[in-house]
């Protein structure tokens, strides 16, 4: 077992040279170009490549039609790959994606009884126990996989993002560095994807100013990047650059099948006052949540219980998403997100805010 | 797309993979050389370069060092390079392309600009180039490739499937007037590589012979030395012209195991490895770059004559290099199976959806975005 403390920040960080990065529009251009490229017949090599840039495009655009694209190939490729271990981790990823956890988890044990896997599939491991809260299992996976000192970028990434999510801020700032320091590609994908991580670290310490300049790297880097966008609009609104936030999510809300753009809008419009505005936007959330949670409800679960709770208004129905999304994963944040419904929920609220305590002391023990 | 695909670290960046390298003396002229290299092998029709990388040609004279089993080749010293280097789109053409700038830094120190795309190229100073989409040249039957090394057994079939039928890639294209952009010759080494630009340029990648990274060094399990290691980013990373010795063995062990499970699959030997215990071809493989003798009149299958004249102790009579249209994985596997003893290996795929032509920039004009499904 690793001791966090172990872990610690050195006091001199040496700073990363300038990095050389495809511009994102570029980026971008040759995702889909590279997506295009694949389609039609293929190897189970380049399928699990499309696969793969099916799932990044989705993170990148917020696109939530790439993910189920990718889904639906790879059950596809499953069915005709029944011995290949390689298609169970491309399916586990794919199972991850929509928070289908315990699935994955047994796709990643299947493919390891073909044939042990390495390096890759355990950081797909540890990610997923991390994502379900299993935090002391996904910190030995993490080190597990880092075995191979080859891949450092992969290894300091992984951590990078471990520690961010446990709010870890000094230690997520030094893999964040090491990261960039062991970089060698000239994709701005992952890069942008750190960034992110951190900006939302940041976020949920409430740090908000260090929030909007790592969001705002994530952009620079990739201006599509939607989920990027989406979170510095919500900084810039707390930080009451409100027209700001709205000109960034206008264009996202209209474009992407992701409603949390939607939402976002709603709520910052109703908050200053543009009500009829703010209720177009709260219906086309609400009904997009509602054919998601219907399709996918581990994957949405949590969302939706943040919107039904907020702008949504509708808080049962919250309480219903964040029930069961603590049964989807047992993070910190889930256990905060159900405190919040049962308080929101006003016959229960006493008891809430009594259970609400339980949960965040509970959560307080996790690694 | 010999290279394609060509290691872990080539997959994150596809405008950054090399999939081709080609040189041949220009059909039309033959006071002309033509060097080209392909990346972003089954680009779609947004595909653009990235304006990160520098895409890279190194030409060195170079010499023969002996023949017979102890053929080599003795590179000369210090690199004629031509430097590419692309803007980040504006626009788009009527065709839906993104439009792109790119210059081209030639040895002699001019700046060559272009757009992408325009067959017409840019041209200055005795050389004209060209960059952009166009129709895959390199046709192979992966799968059964794949079965072959699966199974032991030479699985192609009469008619075979191609696996790049109708896609595209980015090509960038050079032709010269070598005599007053060169010195030295009529031998000359052709390394591409694409680098990380930077104040200190970072290799990604490097090609020179076709299907040496992948069909000759991707296969691990007969290699009993290093059978866990992915060899190729390491490959990659080299200077081809200066392997370093502390990982020389290490490919050398990798491609002796794999060219003799090749040359098992006609049941004999007809590569028996030397008192050193190694492969007659490794050595000169593991040369990995193109020799081309520009002086030399245009011919379609020159690839490895050069070497095969000096491992037979001849003349070469052919300018060596490769020509885009030649037959590379049935040239290869008679080469690496039978060594030419038996009769000609045939992947059961003879022709790209469309060959090249003998008029600048020679690749054949990208396919329509469906024609790979169909």
């Amino acid at each position: 077992m690793i001791d966090p403390s172990e872990v610690s920040a050195p006091t001199d960080w040496p700073v990363p040279g300038p990095l050389t990065l495809t511009d994102g529009a570029i980026a971008v251009l040759n995702l889909q170009a590279q997506i295009d490229g694949l389609e039609g017949p293929s190897t189970f090599a380049e399928a699990a490549t499309l696969i793969d840039l099916l799932i990044l495009r989705g993170l990148i655009l917020g696109r939530i039609s790439d993910y189920e694209r990718a889904a639906e190939l790879v059950d596809c490729k499953v069915g005709t790959a029944i011995t290949d271990a390689a298609a169970y981790v491309v399916r586990a990823r794919t199972r991850a994606v929509f928070h289908r956890f315990t699935e994955a988890l047994d796709d990643l044990d299947h493919a390891d009884r073909i044939l042990p896997q390495g390096a890759a599939a355990e950081r797909e491991r540890a990610a997923i126990l991390q994502a379900m809260g299993h935090y002391n299992e996904a910190l030995v996976t993490h080190e597990a996989a880092a075995a191979d000192r080859e891949e450092k970028f992969e290894r300091a990434a992984a951590l990078a993002g471990f520690w961010a999510e446990r709010g870890k801020t000094e230690t997520a700032q030094h893999f964040y560095l090491d990261s960039l320091r062991s970089y060698r590609g000239v994709s701005p994908f992952p890069l942008a994807l750190l960034d992110f991580q951190l900006g939302l670290m940041w976020m949920r310490q409430d740090r908000l100013s260090e929030a909007r300049t790592y969001f705002r790297t994530a952009v620079r880097r990739v201006p599509a990047y939607a989920a990027a966008q989406g979170h510095l609009a919500e900084v810039d609104a707390e930080l009451g650059e409100t027209e700001a936030a709205i000109g960034r999510l206008i264009p996202l809300a209209t474009s992407s099948d992701d409603p949390d753009y939607a939402a976002q809008l709603a709520r910052i419009l109703g908050e200053i006052g543009r009500s009829e505005e703010s209720i177009a936007w709260r219906r086309i959330a609400a009904s997009r949540y509602d054919e998601l949670t219907t399709a996918h409800p581990a994957a949405f679960a949590d969302h939706a219980a943040e919107f039904w709770l907020g702008v949504g208004n509708d808080p049962r129905k919250g309480l219903r998403f964040a029930e069961f999304n603590l049964r989807v994963r047992e993070t910190p944040r889930a256990y905060d997100l159900l405190a919040q419904a049962l308080d929101a929920n006003t016959t229960g609220a006493a008891s809430a805010r009594c259970f609400g305590a339980q949960l965040t002391n509970r959560a307080a023990m996790q690694p | 797309m010999s290279d394609h695909f060509s290691g872990p670290r080539a997959l994150a960046d596809p405008t950054a993979d090399i999939s081709d390298v080609f040189a041949f003396p220009a059909p039309e002229n033959p006071q002309q050389l033509v060097v080209v290299m392909d990346v972003f092998g089954k680009a779609g029709p947004t595909a653009v370069f990235s304006d990160a990388v520098i895409y890279r040609f190194r030409i060195r004279p170079v010499d023969i060092d002996g023949t017979g089993p102890d053929a080599a080749f003795a590179p000369g010293q210090g690199d004629f390079i031509f430097d590419f280097t692309f803007d980040v789109p504006s626009g788009r053409s009527h065709s839906g392309r993104p439009l792109q700038q790119g210059r081209c830094l030639t040895p002699g120190g001019s700046t060559i600009s272009f757009r992408i795309d325009d067959e017409n190229g840019g041209a200055n100073d005795g050389a004209q180039v060209f960059a952009g989409q166009r129709s895959e040249p390199f046709f192979l039957d992966v799968r059964m490739i794949e079965k072959t090394v699966a199974t032991g057994k030479l699985s192609f079939k009469p008619k075979g499937s191609d696996t790049l039928y109708g896609t595209n890639i980015l090509a960038i294209v050079i032709k010269f007037e070598w005599r007053k952009i060169l010195k030295g010759g009529p031998l000359f080494a052709i390394v591409c590589e694409t680098l990380a630009a930077g104040k200190q340029p970072v290799r990604i990648e490097r090609v020179g012979r076709p299907e040496i990274k992948n069909v000759s060094l991707s296969w691990k399990m007969f290699d009993k030395v290093n059978k866990d290691i992915e060899i190729r980013d390491l490959y990659n990373s080299e200077d081809a012209f200066d392997l370093k010795p502390d990982y020389f063995d290490a490919y050398r062990a990798r491609l002796n195991a794999n060219l003799a499970f090749y040359d098992g699959l006609d049941e004999k030997i007809d590569w028996p490895f030397d008192r050193n215990g190694n492969h007659p071809l490794a050595k000169l493989l593991l040369a990995d770059f193109l020799v081309v003798d520009p002086s030399k009149p245009f011919a379609e299958t020159s690839y490895f004559e050069i070497e095969r004249s000096m491992l037979e102790g001849r003349t070469h009579v052919t300018p060596g290099g490769r020509w885009l249209n030649q037959d590379i994985m049935d040239f290869v596997f008679t080469l690496y199976v039978n060594g030419g003893n038996g009769p000609p290996v045939n992947d059961g795929i003879d022709a790209p959806i469309t060959w090249s032509s003998n008029i600048f920039p020679y690749l054949a004009p990208p396919n329509p975005a469906k024609a790979a499904a169909a």
